[in-house]
């Protein structure tokens, strides 16, 4: 069975005036023990997606389009109620930058321990603390420190708290945000290694989303590239990516451009800094192909016609007319 | 807390007192020209009277002896005379202070309580019509001075209807013994208190309100619906305790705002307190009152924050090392 | 839950434009926001009842009535609001009263924005000992209590309503300066800013070509706010005795009725015309301020 099984979903912002649609038409799915990384530049829809799965949209975000199964469970049109009993306990949620995302007035302890206690209420208090002690161990935090506050830790340690908290209701999803953006190179490195480990001890299915290829290419056995909204392309990391013996054979123009602005090595650069431009505002209607106004092998055809998804390989598909490489 | 905190914090508020007593000094004794230009103008003494008062006063000194006798004066707790009590102004004071607290007192926690409630409602459900109508509310209730609604109350409890007291703090020659004579203050207490209340707590509702809209975007509250939290645990839990770190911090400017309102309050009720006691100052000018009863506002108001300062520490983790 | 609502990641392109719009045209964002139109269709009613109402209604505010039976009547055709405890009739010193009570606010409320803004303005930008100095008595006239100082201010100096404007002014800079100080503070680490410091600007035409412009809408939307404190304040002190003899406000008029009994003899009209008065301009003030708000807040505003 699928952990994740994302058909058709559809994402609409209300703004003032008019509407945004931050995804559009997106299928993805994922299996059970597989690890899937999906990229982009900020703004393509990879955040909304992710939100959407455990329904955690913001109130002027709503669900067009589609349908979210996790574990089977369908999510959209559930009530709050209901979503509740998946969330946590199906599919957990790693945010960007863990500054923030724990409660500053509140022992790191304790907001591990109210996840327990919200879905096992009938496990008692000191079983659940041990419990909230051995996972913080598990992600390399000492017992001692289990009653600090967040401003307490370094960015990379309290990122280890949230990895320790999402696995305290042994989710089968865990859905990781930018886990890596906001921290120093070295802890960056370690809470890569960190998840890898958990991969495979934890039996753990994986979201990653990032605009960092390289961590993608090193945790995620899949990459999804989006762009503007849609899939643009999809395939195994090491085909669309290249690995020691494979070479990166990505289809669609803007995950080149992606790989080209993106040195493997030097994660500093910018991931836009190789593309000109902006992707489109998705406020308004879009003739034709998303990316072409940025496209270097933009035809006319591109700005008349939506592209079809064309599959390259089995298992690797690209939105693009010229996915088989007609262009050049 | 540590004890360097608590030092700090204590010479910031020795500090912050001297400076309001030199305050009032230069407000009450060198602005005006001096005491006894005051007492001409208030007109309760004669020609003969104001010669022996400039001598009493010390006036026939300098300015800087002038002020040394007056922290001398403050330091041993010597407020003056009341030209209209014939008393220590502290006499008349403690007679009153005792009642202001018990007003001041009771229509806070209501405050604290009736409006955070109405702010937490109207911020979870922001942008309804509950919301709109809380804020619109809130709004209208801010908009009215406080003498005013008190005189909307007596009309409505005390003059269309009998229901409460609408004057004083007990009912003349009432013996019904320790727990009557409680229950009357009650009942007297009760329109005094519910005005300061409505438009007070309907600050404190608008600015829960706002700070809680702002922190219920924070990430820490969409972590906090991942877990599969329970509506009213993310609110009350984790995004209240938040709110309140900046109502707290307004404490000042409540207080502050409390005890004009309480001036107002306890004129229209004939509410036996500071408040009253520096209305009928003002009406009969009687200066050493006013400018006792305005040094204890204003130490009220500066112990008040002290106090709040340190609540802040107890609340929020990030400034206790600091 | 409906309350945790911002713009989706997109925003950081569209969101933007959006509010740059809105900044551009504050005004049609008071317009559009249901409060703010009900608050400036509010004050143009009261400005037009107090700066219109004494030119169409021209009698003399404070001619006595001419017999007994005239004191303390309710409502009549010929006495709209009734009559006071002199027979007066309460429309027409209500129609006057206003003008006061709106002078009283506006002058203090120009004096307190002059002086908070220029306080701010010269403690944000030029931070060091300026800004200890100016903070530290900000801070001390921040912590006394308001009201009671005014009232000890006028029971001092005087009641006149150029006292009174003075007093309130005086006394209600401090927030004013605290919320463009810190304003100030960001804008100086501004690329512009520094530019022109570095090409050697004056300060003077730093603060006033590149910070005063990028606070002004800060500065308007904290005047809407002083102003109503500003009449709140008014009203207060002229209840309690300390208004204008002369020139009687609304603030007086409620005074002159509750200390004439008019309260126990039941005369509502007295008490709530010109009670309303001030309610309903405070009211509209607060709500245009309250609009101004949520239109110059990002956050507040992408909770719609």
């Amino acid at each position: 069975m699928n952990v994740l099984n994302v058909h058709d979903l559809s994402v609409e912002y209300a703004m003032n005036p008019g509407v945004l649609r931050a995804v559009d038409h997106v299928s993805l799915v994922v299996e059970s023990g597989e690890a899937v990384g999906i990229v982009g530049e900020s703004g393509c829809g990879k955040t909304s997606l992710g939100l959407a799965i455990p329904l955690l949209l913001p109130a002027n975000a709503t669900i067009a389009s589609g349908s979210i199964e996790v574990s089977g469970e369908q999510v959209v049109g559930r009530s709050e109620v209901e979503v509740n009993l998946l969330r946590w306990t199906k599919v957990a949620f790693i945010f960007q930058g863990a500054m923030n995302a724990l409660n500053p007035l509140h022992r790191v302890d304790a907001q591990i321990l109210e996840a327990i206690s919200a879905h096992e209420p009938d496990v008692p208090k000191a079983v659940a603390y041990a419990k909230v002690v051995e996972l913080l161990n598990l992600v390399g935090i000492a017992t001692k420190r289990a009653r600090s506050y967040p401003h307490e830790f370094s960015g990379g340690m309290r990122q280890r708290v949230m990895i320790a908290m999402a696995l305290a209701c042994r989710p089968a999803l865990l859905i990781a945000d930018e886990p890596t953006t906001a921290l120093d190179v070295i802890s960056q490195a370690q809470i890569l290694n960190l998840l890898l480990e958990l991969r495979r001890t934890q039996d753990l299915s994986l979201v990653m989303i990032s605009h960092d290829l390289a961590a993608i290419k090193r945790v995620c056995d899949r990459i999804v590239v989006m762009y503007a909204g849609i899939v643009v392309e999809t395939g195994t990391t090491d085909e669309v990516l290249g690995r020691s013996s494979v070479v990166a054979s990505p289809a669609h123009p803007y995950t080149r451009a992606l790989i080209q602005a993106h040195p493997s090595l030097r994660r500093e650069r910018s991931l836009s800094e190789g593309l000109a431009g902006h992707p489109p505002d998705l406020s308004v209607a879009i003739q034709g192909c998303r990316f072409a106004d940025r496209c270097p092998d933009a035809q006319s055809l591109c700005r008349e016609v939506e592209p079809p998804t064309i599959t390259v390989s089995p298992g690797h598909s690209a939105t693009c007319h010229f996915a088989l490489g007609e262009a050049s | 807390m540590s004890v360097r905190y608590l030092a700090r914090k204590m010479i910031t508020l020795a500090i912050t007192l001297y400076v309001t007593v030199s305050f009032n000094f230069l407000l009450f004794h060198v602005l005006p020209g001096n005491p006894v230009q005051l007492l001409a103008r208030s007109g309760h003494f004669d020609a003969a009277a104001r010669t022996q008062l400039i001598k009493l006063f010390g006036l026939n000194h300098s300015l800087l002896v002038q002020y040394f006798t007056y922290l001398n004066d403050m330091a041993h707790g010597h407020l003056g005379f009341s030209y209209i009590y014939r008393e220590p102004v502290t006499t008349v004071l403690g007679s009153a202070v005792g009642n202001t607290v018990l007003l001041v007192g009771t229509a806070t926690v209501i405050t604290v309580i009736v409006g955070v409630w109405f702010g937490v409602v109207a911020a979870a459900r922001a942008n309804s019509l509950t919301d709109a109508s809380i804020t619109v509310t809130s709004l209208s209730l801010w908009s009215m001075p406080d003498f005013f609604t008190g005189m909307i109350l007596i009309f409505i409890f005390g003059v269309w209807s009998h229901v409460f007291p609408v004057s004083g703090i007990e009912s003349p020659g009432l013996t019904t013994g320790t727990f009557g004579h409680v229950f009357d203050i009650g009942r007297h207490l009760i329109l005094p208190a519910l005005t300061l209340t409505l438009v007070n707590a309907a600050e404190f509702s608008l600015i829960t309100r706002n700070t809680l809209v702002d922190v219920l975007v924070e990430d820490y509250i969409v972590t906090a619906r991942a877990k599969g939290l329970r509506r009213h645990v993310i609110i009350w839990r984790h995004a209240v305790r938040n709110a309140l770190l900046p109502v707290v911090t307004a404490t000042a400017l409540y207080v502050g705002m409390i005890l004009g309102g309480a001036i107002q309050v306890e004129t229209v009720f004939s509410w036996p307190g500071l408040g009253l006691l520096t209305y009928n100052a003002v009406e009969q000018r009687d200066y050493p009152v006013l400018e006792g009863s305005f040094l204890l506002f204003a130490i009220a108001v500066i112990a008040t924050n002290f106090f709040a300062d340190l609540l802040y520490q107890a609340l929020d983790a990030r400034v206790r090392e600091t | 839950m409906s309350s945790t609502t911002s713009g989706p990641e997109t925003s950081s392109d569209p969101g933007s434009n959006v509010i740059r719009k809105a900044r551009s045209s504050v005004w049609r964002g008071v317009w559009t926001d249901h409060m703010g139109r009900t608050g400036v269709i509010m004050l143009g009613f009261v400005l037009f009842i107090i700066l219109i109402g004494p030119l169409i209604f021209p009698f003399n505010a404070s001619a006595f009535g001419s017999s007994a039976s005239s004191i303390l009547q309710g409502p009549s055709r010929a006495h709209w609001m009734g009559t006071t405890e002199l027979g007066q009739d309460v429309f027409r010193q209500f129609l006057v009263g206003g003008r006061i009570s709106l002078y009283v606010g506006v002058s203090a409320t120009v004096i307190a924005i002059l002086l908070g803004t220029g306080i701010g303005l010269v403690a944000g930008y030029y931070v060091g000992w300026r800004d200890t100095i100016l903070m530290r008595v900000t801070d001390f006239f921040l912590v006394l209590p308001t009201l009671p100082l005014i009232i000890v201010l006028a029971a001092l100096f005087g009641q006149s309503i150029v006292v009174t404007s003075l007093v309130i002014g005086l006394t209600s800079w401090p927030q004013t300066a605290r919320i463009i100080r810190s304003q100030v503070l960001s804008l100086r680490e501004r690329p512009l800013v520094l530019r022109a410091r570095s090409l050697g600007a004056r300060d003077v035409r730093i603060m006033g070509l590149h910070i005063l412009p990028n606070v002004a809408p800060l500065i308007f939307a904290n005047l809407v706010l002083v102003l109503s404190g500003s009449i709140l304040a008014q009203a207060a002190l002229a209840f309690l005795g300390l208004g204008d003899p002369v020139q009687a406000s609304w603030g007086t008029m409620l005074h002159n009725a509750f200390n004439s009994g008019a309260m126990s003899e039941g005369a509502w009209w007295y008490v709530l015309t010109p009670g309303i008065g001030i309610v309903v301009m405070v009211l509209a003030f607060s709500l245009v301020g309250h609009a101004l708000d949520r239109v110059m807040n990002p956050l507040r505003r992408g909770a719609r």
